[in-house]
């Protein structure tokens, strides 16, 4: 699909939105806040509705689903290790356990971005298509077309 | 009545309070004299008509405003025009920094194009031009509310009294920053001079940030995703920590709050600009794929190179000029509270940046048999970004062990990014940035040594910030705690916004418009119109 107005527009609604969101958080003390804000956030649902209307006119990319699952997985793991670390502050006073808890927290951190999330990425990639599936095929169709019409743009 | 003890004490204190405040009596008068003496004496305007090539008649007791003219120059006027000079040094000196870290977005703008194709030049300089106005607007909305709204107490900037507000939590028996609450809009109080500048300064800063994640998403990321993306991270991901760090929060309250040396230090954003803006490129990274043709079916990459080395070159030269107000400026002073330390903060960061140039170049040159211009421009980067942090707190020495260190470490991060995670970064950005980011957070907490004394205190506790090498542990706790923070909270809510993105935007564009090149599709224009397009080797085979 490529950038086009409806896009263009979509934003234009996301940013007025957060505008008038940011306006009601400022002013939320007051009955004019509480519903500026409220207006706001309708906005940005209806920003976000938009995008997602308009989402599948961009057609296929170079991705493939992969397992949401294992992805919150990830994530989860990944701030677990943050939430080790705060916990430790709690129960260890010294500062070496408190060096100690940290290390740890950081490992579990770690293991959730460095592997699971990449694992969960990856498992599904497209670069791990066999030549010759449909994957592989339309790239190389794909490019002959596109050379072609840049070619003859020129 | 005959007089006692007590009544002769309290006689004799009251002769000794009359003594005193005659003789303060009779120095006032003669300081009172004085000024007028040397208004007397002052060039007159006949003199000053006559020029002043030597600049030696210039500035004088008659350029001090006074409050009532009858009277003449008062000790209270020269007194208010002293402090107005402080904070006016104060306000130039930060300002000066903001204008050059702004300069900061040309630079990245050439060297995340340079890395990348002829056929994404123009979307890659458009995304490194947009996110400037993203992030500004996004800022100013809340932002900025976000991360100063609670940081008032700076006496370097006339004390930021209008941003009072923090949201706090109480914890274990202990009070701990969230959030802050006033600056929205920089309207009512925060309509302020003060306010102003710390806004100008810390908004270059908050788009440094931004820029990173489009280095790692180049030639493939949808331009509404990338607006959309930036917006929110300008906004929120980046006030939040920010204010953590700098604006009053919990992790600059560690040392005041549970003996945690200084609390968190960084002076000027390894963690909070550099860390931030590698790890959400990691997060983005990782989601949007890589690019086609980088890696193959075994796993193995193929490398994509950029179009344009000299472009990266100056565009690392623009970045290291640009970091002298990065660092330097982080004093956010040159005058009182310790800041005539912006000299050696600005050695530190040169030394830096030469010896990570060094460690990359060195590096490549013996493992790989060449001195690779694009890493050895990376080790540059690394170098800097290293330092950032630690600028503020080590000596010479120091900051050229930790900038050489973190040469070596860029290029082994970049190998493992693209090694073992699968992840295409273009541009280096997520081991520049990500990795030497935390590096420099931790080596806060070993090279810091003791010696800088920015008014006394560090994040309100006592002393100067010292590191493990000169005797302190806790603030290595400190700055792990940082470090721990960056990766489980930073990376994991910009990882499950970015995935909300995903639902509803979308963040890769089409096959179609992605081997033709993002240019015409995104942008419609060619960023070298004149280029003959030529396609991947992988499809020319087909």
């Amino acid at each position: 699909m490529a950038a086009n107005k409806s896009q263009g527009s979509y934003l234009g609604v996301f940013l007025l939105a957060l505008t008038v969101l940011s306006a009601g958080i400022a002013y939320f003390e007051t009955g004019f806040g509480k519903l500026t804000l409220a207006i706001g956030a309708a906005g940005l649902v209806a920003s976000m509705l938009g995008f997602l209307n308009i989402k599948p006119l961009e057609g296929r990319t170079a991705q493939r689903p992969s397992p949401l699952g294992a992805k919150l997985v990830g994530a989860c793991v990944s701030a677990l290790g943050w939430g080790l670390t705060l916990i430790g502050l709690h129960l260890t006073p010294g500062t070496g356990g408190r060096i100690v808890v940290a290390l740890l927290g950081i490992a579990v951190s770690l293991f959730g971005m460095l592997y699971v999330l990449p694992a969960a990425f990856n498992k599904n990639a497209v670069w791990r298509a066999q030549s010759g599936s449909p994957e592989r095929v339309d790239f190389r169709a794909v490019a002959k077309t596109t050379t072609t019409t840049v070619e003859e743009t020129r | 009545m005959k007089p006692n003890r007590s009544s002769c004490l309290s006689l004799c204190i009251l002769a000794i309070g009359l003594t005193m405040g005659a003789t303060a009596s009779a120095q006032s008068s003669p300081t009172a004299a004085e000024l007028k003496n040397a208004a007397a004496k002052a060039p007159t305007t006949a003199d000053l008509q006559k020029g002043d090539p030597g600049g030696t008649i210039t500035g004088t007791i008659n350029d001090v405003p006074v409050s009532d003219s009858k009277v003449g120059p008062t000790l209270p006027d020269v007194a208010n025009q002293v402090g107005q000079n402080k904070i006016g040094i104060n306000f130039t000196w930060t300002l000066i920094a903001g204008f050059l870290v702004m300069f900061m977005q040309a630079g990245f703008a050439m060297v995340e194009s340079g890395l990348c194709r002829v056929k994404n030049a123009n979307h890659t300089y458009m995304m490194n031009f947009v996110v400037y106005g993203c992030g500004l607007f996004a800022y100013w909305l809340l932002g900025f509310a976000i991360q100063m709204g609670g940081a008032a107490g700076n006496a370097n900037l006339g004390g930021l009294n209008p941003l009072s507000s923090e949201h706090t939590l109480s914890l274990f028996g202990k009070t701990w920053g969230l959030f802050g609450q006033t600056g929205y809009f920089l309207s009512g109080h925060a309509y302020d001079v003060g306010v102003m500048v710390i806004f100008l300064f810390q908004m270059v800063f908050m788009d440094t940030a931004l820029t990173i994640v489009t280095g790692a998403c180049a030639e493939r990321w949808k331009f509404l995703t990338f607006c959309v993306s930036s917006v929110i991270m300008g906004a929120v991901t980046y006030p939040l920590f920010a204010n953590w760090a700098w604006g009053g929060g919990w992790l600059s309250q560690l040392g005041s709050n549970l003996g945690l040396g200084k609390g968190y230090c960084d002076f000027a954003g390894s963690g909070v600009v550099h860390s931030v803006g590698g790890l959400t490129a990691l997060a983005v990274a990782m989601m949007i794929g890589p690019r086609i043709g980088k890696f193959n079916r075994d796993g193995s990459s193929n490398p994509i190179i950029g179009h344009d080395i000299s472009a990266v070159l100056i565009g690392c030269f623009i970045l290291a000029f640009g970091w002298f107000g990065f660092n330097p400026g982080s004093t956010l002073g040159a005058s009182a509270n310790g800041n005539l330390r912006i000299g050696s903060v600005a050695v530190d960061t040169m030394l830096a940046g030469c010896t990570g140039t060094f460690g990359a170049m060195l590096y490549m040159w013996i493992t790989k048999g060449k001195p690779d211009a694009s890493m050895s421009g990376n080790g540059l980067l690394a170098g800097l970004v290293a330092i950032t942090a630690p600028s503020g707190f080590v000596s010479a020495t120091g900051s050229a062990i930790i900038g050489f260190i973190a040469g070596v470490l860029v290029c082994v991060s970049v190998a493992f990014v693209e090694n073992v995670l699968k992840v295409d970064d273009p541009v280096g950005a997520i081991s520049v940035h990500g990795t030497n980011g935390l590096w420099g957070v931790l080596s806060v907490g070993l090279f810091a040594d003791g010696t800088s004394n920015y008014g006394g205190s560090w994040n309100g506790v006592t002393g100067s910030v010292t590191g493990l090498f000169y005797g302190d542990a806790s603030q290595l706790a400190a700055q792990l705690i940082g470090i721990s923070t960056l990766l489980g909270f930073v990376f994991t809510f910009s990882f499950l916004l970015n995935l909300a993105l995903e639902h509803f935007v979308g963040h890769r564009v089409s096959v179609e418009t992605e081997v033709a090149g993002l240019d015409l599709p995104e942008m419609g224009q060619l960023g070298y119109p004149e280029f003959v397009f030529r396609p991947e080797p992988e499809f020319a085979a087909a």
